[in-house]
């Protein structure tokens, strides 16, 4: 049980490092510094985004190796004791999060190809809506697994 | 807001075509292979259950990921208009099968007589079809100059949405 949950947290330590990259670079995209300023806020927002991509796909991917992996636990364990409790928006929640997790890693090529160098100007804008909608794939599935964590409990 | 080449045209295609594919797998389950975690064993294509759960998860991603693939180097060698055309007349149909697969349901769970052939399939999928050509042949001529990279989330927030509704006896019970 050590095992699983080790990698349940290195998965969920993945996760929290991708959360913040993508965050960083939808924000930096979407809502850009005009000017210089010494705010916590603006600061947030004025790192460079292309300097985020590949640490974004790798963390990504390495994200979701963790996930299917564990998966394979979670599905004979911690999810027969779920529907055994009867949680069964646990269990489509978790459903829908490796759904979720399929679709944000087939947007990657995309995103990627969207993202090299040099920045193709009549890719701006799909840049900014891909960018953003993985940047809501990784939220979704963060939320749902830390739900999902929480109902099962961690250790338990 | 254009795809301006190869890479990004098999990027975007794989995309599009991965988010149907797997879509269409997970409905008519059709995965490449079966994996029991209980007993860690590996079947080729769709098998029951033996000793504990199966799962398929993998197994449609790895046939969504074959059929991509394919198509979305297919799609490298078609002229980009014909390539936007396709996926307006794929996009086209798929909504439009959605929307009167789902009236015929609706018709046939407030009919007061029983209309049997409102549950099957095919004749919806044949008027999507139908739509989609004429959808796709009447839509403006600068529609199809370019292939439009806004496929690229649209589709997959479409198939994510199908997915969704799929799961709604968790939600409902």
């Amino acid at each position: 049980m050590a095992f699983w949950t080790t990698l349940l947290i290195i998965h969920g330590l993945l996760a929290v490092a991708l959360l913040g990259a993508i965050t960083h670079q939808a924000v930096a995209l979407w809502w850009p510094v005009r000017a210089a300023s010494s705010s916590f806020v603006v600061r947030f927002r004025a790192v460079p985004s292309t300097s985020y991509v590949w640490a974004i796909i790798v963390l990504y991917l390495a994200t979701f190796v963790m996930g299917a992996w564990i998966y394979t636990q979670y599905r004979f364990t911690s999810r027969l004791a779920l529907e055994q409790l009867r949680f069964f928006k646990t269990v489509g929640v978790f459903e829908l999060k490796e759904h979720v997790a399929t679709i944000g890693l087939i947007v990657l090529p995309a995103y990627w190809a969207f993202w090299r160098l040099p920045l193709a100007a009549d890719h701006a804008g799909a840049r900014k809506q891909v960018t953003l909608f993985l940047a809501l794939i990784v939220w979704a599935n963060f939320l749902i697994g830390h739900v999902v964590n929480n109902a099962r409990g961690f250790g338990s | 807001m254009m795809a301006t080449d190869r890479v990004a045209t098999f990027a975007i295609a794989f995309t599009l075509c991965y988010a149907a594919i797997y879509v269409a797998c997970t409905e008519l389950n059709v995965p490449l292979l079966t994996y029991h975690p209980v007993i860690g064993e590996i079947d080729f294509l769709w098998k029951p259950s033996r000793q504990g759960p199966a799962m398929y998860w993998y197994g449609w991603m790895l046939t969504a990921f074959i059929g991509a693939a394919a198509l979305a180097f297919g799609a490298t060698l078609m002229p980009e208009p014909w390539l936007q055309r396709t996926i307006l007349f794929g996009a086209l149909a798929a909504l439009s099968y959605l929307v009167l697969y789902s009236l015929a349901l609706l018709v046939y769970d407030k009919a007061s007589v029983e209309l049997e052939f409102l549950t099957w399939r095919w004749p919806s999928v044949v008027a999507a079809v139908i739509a989609a050509a004429i959808g796709t042949a009447f839509a403006p001529a600068q529609w199809s100059e370019r292939l439009w990279p806004g496929w690229t989330w649209s589709i997959p927030l479409g198939a994510l949405v199908v997915l969704g509704y799929y799961l709604t006896p968790y939600f409902t019970r």
